[in-house]
Order: structure tokens, then sequence, then C-alpha cells
């Protein structure tokens, strides 16, 4: 069923993290997302994987829910590094030298690497902001973080209503989609067998029908916000108010501690001559 | 007992494994007689819908058995479709799954699904809309320019026309005016005389099932609370009641009239029942 879908899917909890400001969260997020494009040795994304298992932990979201998050981009991962693995060409000797194949030890790490950032970036940023912040949260930190472009004209209260609309009836839809779905199914309609154009003409019955209770949706959306005196940002006031506390702080402190160690030891030059094998595991750098 | 439709054992949970999981039906048995009109009856939330949509395939029982004519729906998942065939279901507010260029190729869909060929859903489509009450210039139109009651009448067209074995109606008059509630309920006392099938109607107004029904289904948190035929289950008020449920407003008024003293007998859960108990108890009684 549609419904059983969780990237991107909000899980309600009482955890440290879903009681985060959401500006906090999404700030910690931008960090975040630098640092992992910065890491580029074994150490850094060592630091990073432990900073996100330490989300992972503090979350209390269940481990199983994170893998059924990762599953439907598995394939993308593994073509990736499979590209990478061929494509990456190396100064020493190849490991692998067969026909057009040449294998070497750069274009591993290098898949290694990549399939690793792509995974925590998925991982990390769900954990902050989609199973651990409501959609509401989101948007409500979202305009409050973009205010100051007010000032310059930017209807930012009018983008963060029109998107926490969008992601309010995304349940509904999948529902109504669900429902009508089941209808056409009652009515003999099938789905699942068939040729690409059969396919795509069995969807028309589903497409139809949703489409007009949109549309039919939306106005009396618009009209419900109109009899409630809707009228834009204009003195308009929240009944949740976003407020910093001192979690804020220690988090930002604790996600920029580690970020600025990803990134410094990103930054400093390798030497292959100094150290031993141990350093070279670590520090060896793409 | 003849039956068509029945329930061993069925268990249902939705979201199995998530932090969602619900228990909709649990070991539910029931079985629906050959050529009756059974009610179903019981608050939201109460596992109807679920029994409904369990009844046609469309969800699979989590644990037990659904059989159809004594042979289990599920033995051969691919050929599914055929049971929906047989057992037809309008879904709740089906006015929303009108699709089509004209209201007689939406009725049509189910026939031409079943692989019939152009003269014989003609055929079906013209006796499913009569059926209905769908005029011939309605079928020109496309179903968006029909009324709500209109729309309603026309969704239903679409499941007679596959003539199932078992016609199943999740709160088909939900938002009609009396008046269009009484010809859509009407028909299906037709339909089921007529073909010797059977009608299974989900509904919240205990007057319609009284009116309508032969046998009544009362569900209570995911359970069978009890089944009987509709004089057994009305003249238990009390025990409705304790399950959040109304009795007909006939049957209390012919319960408090007995409750002053005065002997009522008969059909007390119809107004016509009720009209006729008084009626004899005046002319026989001390008047």
């Amino acid at each position: 069923m549609i419904s059983d879908i969780t990237l991107g899917q909000f899980f309600p909890g009482y955890s440290v993290l879903h009681k985060l400001d959401p500006r906090t969260k999404l700030i910690l997020s931008v960090i975040a997302i630098v640092a992992i494009f910065f890491a580029n040795s074994a150490i850094t994304f060592i630091i990073f994987t432990l900073g996100a298992v330490l989300l992972i932990a503090v979350s209390r979201i269940s481990f199983s829910v994170i893998v059924k998050g990762i599953k439907p981009i598995l394939f993308i991962l593994l073509f990736t590094a499979i590209l990478n693995v061929f494509m990456t060409g190396g100064e020493g000797e190849p490991l692998v030298d067969f026909w057009i194949f040449r294998i070497y030890t750069e274009g591993i790490v290098r898949a290694v690497f990549m399939a690793l950032r792509v995974m925590l970036l998925i991982v990390v940023t769900s954990m902050l902001l989609t199973y651990t912040t409501s959609p509401i949260a989101l948007t409500d930190g979202l305009e409050s973080l973009l205010s100051p472009l007010k000032k310059i004209g930017v209807p930012v209260h009018t983008f963060a209503m029109m998107m926490s609309i969008a992601l309010r009836f995304i349940p509904t839809l999948v529902e109504e989609t669900d429902k009508i779905m089941n209808a056409q199914k009652s009515r003999g309609a099938d789905f699942s067998s068939g040729g690409l154009v059969k396919r795509a003409k069995a969807l028309i019955p589903i497409l139809i029908p949703l489409i007009v209770s949109s549309f039919k949706r939306a106005e009396e959306l618009a009209t419900a916000m109109e009899c409630r005196c809707y009228r834009g940002d204009v003195g308009r006031t929240k009944l949740v108010k976003l407020e910093y506390k001192g979690r804020d702080l220690l988090w930002i402190l604790l996600v920029a501690l580690v970020a600025g160690a990803v990134i410094t030891l990103s930054v400093l030059p390798y030497n292959p001559e100094s150290y031993g094998v141990l350093y070279d595991i670590l520090f060896y750098k793409i | 007992m003849n039956e068509i439709l029945k329930l061993q054992n069925v268990t249902y949970i939705y979201g199995r494994g998530t932090p969602f999981e619900k228990v909709a039906l649990d070991n539910v048995s029931v079985s629906f007689e050959r050529g009756k009109i059974t009610g179903l009856i019981g608050h939201t939330g109460s596992g109807k819908s679920t029994l409904v949509n369990l009844l046609n395939g469309l969800y699979k029982p989590t644990e037990g058995r659904v059989l159809l004519d004594g042979a289990d729906i599920w033995e051969n998942p691919k050929e599914i479709y055929k049971v929906r065939y047989r057992v037809g279901l309008v879904m709740q507010y089906p006015e929303y799954q009108l699709f089509d260029e004209t209201v007689r190729d939406d009725i049509g869909f189910a026939p031409r699904n079943l692989g019939l060929s152009e003269r014989e859903v003609a055929e079906r489509v013209e006796e499913a809309a009569a059926f209905v009450g769908i005029t011939e210039e309605m079928l020109n139109k496309s179903p968006f320019d029909l009324s709500g009651g209109q729309k309603r009448r026309a969704a239903i067209a679409g499941i007679v026309a596959m003539r199932p074995d078992v016609l199943v109606l999740d709160e088909p008059a939900a938002g009609l005016d009396p008046k269009g509630r009484r010809e859509i309920l009407g028909g299906l006392t037709e339909y089921v005389k007529e073909r010797n099938s059977s009608v299974i109607l989900v509904s919240h107004s205990m007057e319609d099932m009284a009116h309508y029904c032969d046998n009544v289904v009362v569900m209570n948190n995911s359970k069978i609370y009890g089944v009987g035929t509709v004089e057994e289950i009305f003249s238990e008020s009390e025990k409705l009641s304790e399950v959040g449920l109304d009795s007909p407003a006939v049957s209390k008024i012919a319960a408090e009239l007995i409750r002053r003293g005065i002997p009522l007998e008969g059909e007390l859960y119809t107004v016509g029942g009720v009209r006729d108990a008084l009626l004899r108890y005046m002319r026989g009684g001390a008047l």
C-alpha cells in the first residue's frame, strides 16, 4: 500500500530531538550538510557516523524504521558505488585488470565514501527534520528563519502557508488515492497487469476523480479560510510561539563541535610519509 | 441455512509492525444469507467498513478466511478480481469514483472490464440505469453535470451493472434528502426479489434498518456484538444502547407505551407496525 512509505514521515514522540526548536534543527541540518560534503577521509566519516548514531540514540526512533527509510534509495546508492569503482582512475598498480575493467584502490575508497555520504545525509536530515519535526513546526521554523526577507518584499508568510497546506494534504491525498483505487478495483479495474500503455490508461479512472476532488477541496479550503477572516500575514498571531531554550544552544554547540572537527580534519593536508599505517588508513584522502 | 458469504475467525490489523498498528477486526465470524437484506450497524470505528472491504477481497484478512459459496476467496490470489464481480461493493460516497466522459460510459466501465461485448455492455447499462432511476437523457450527460443525488445513483448503477450475487452498500444514503433515500433503498428490496441475490447494507439509520432489512448484524469494538432478525435485535433496545446505538424512534415510543400499561403486539420497530398495533389495541380494547 502507498501509505507504507516511511521516508519523510513524521513520528510523534517526546525525545530531546522532538522538543528542539524547529529553527535550531534547520540550522543544525545546514551545518551537518556542509560538514558531510567536506568529509573526505576515514577519520572524518567515523566522527560523522558517531554523530549520526548519537542522533538516532537520542531520538528513540527504532533502527528498523531508519533502515526502511534508506531502502528506497538503495538502488541508486549501489548504482553510483559501482560506477565509482569502475570509473575512478588511480596512480598505483590497478587491483584488478581484466579486459576493459580496471579497479584501483582509489575507486573503491571513493565508492565507499560516496555511499556513506549519501546515507549519512539522509539519516541526519531525516532524524533532525522529517522524523522528529511535525510539518507545521517545520514551516513555522522556516517562516521565522526567512522572515528577514520580508523586508525586501518576499512573501515569506504566503510561501510558508502554501507549504504547510501542501504538506498537510499529502496524507489526505494518499488516503483519497487509496479509496479511489479500491472503488475502481471494485469495478474490476486492473492496475497491475498489461503493457505500459495499458497500465498508463488504467490510471485515468484514478487521476480524474483525484484531480476533480482536489480542486473542489482547494476551493472549499479557501472559502473556509476566508470565513475565518484569514488575510495573510498582517496582524496574525501564533498559538505556539517559537522560543530558543538552553538545550537549543547546547545542541548547536555540540553539532558545531562535530562539524568543526570534521571540517578541520578534512582541510588538514595528508602527509603520506610520516606516521605509519594507522595514520595512512585514517587520514588517506580522495 | 443458505449462506452465500461467510467470515471465519477473521482478524484484520492495519499497519502491522509500525507504530500505528491497529486491530480493526478481532476474530470475527459471521455469515450472510442468500436472498436476504442484511443490515450492518455499529458506531463509527467499530470495524464496519473494514469488514465490508474484506468481503470483496480489497483487504486480505490478517488471519482467518472469507468464504463465498463455501470457497475461500483467497485460494487463488491472482483471480481475486473474479470475486469482485460477484460481490459488488458500493463504497461510501461512491460519486467520487465517477470519471468517464458520459454517465453511460461510466456505468459501462465495470461491464467492459468484465470483457463483455459492446451489445451486452449497452444492455446492462440500460438495465442498471433503469434500476436506479437514471433517465436516457442523463445517460448522455457528463457525470460531473449531475446533481449530488443523481451522481450517487449513477455510481451505484456502476456496480449494479456487474449483476453481482451479493450487493454490498456502505452508507448508500448518507447525505441524501428523504426522497432520495427512499428511492435508493426502496430499490434494494426489488433487487433481492428479482434475482434471488443478497444485499448487505451498512447504515447509521435505525429507521432504515428496521424498514428495509431482514437480518441485522451489530458490531462493536472490532467484534460482532449481536446477530439476529430485525425483530430480535430491536426488541432488545437496552442492549443496543449499551454500545451507543439507538433503536428506531417508534420502537422507543412503543416501549414507553407498553411500560405505561398499553399492551401492544406485532412489528413494533416500524411506523406502520406500531400504527397497526395501536389500531388493533384501540379497536379491540377499552374504547
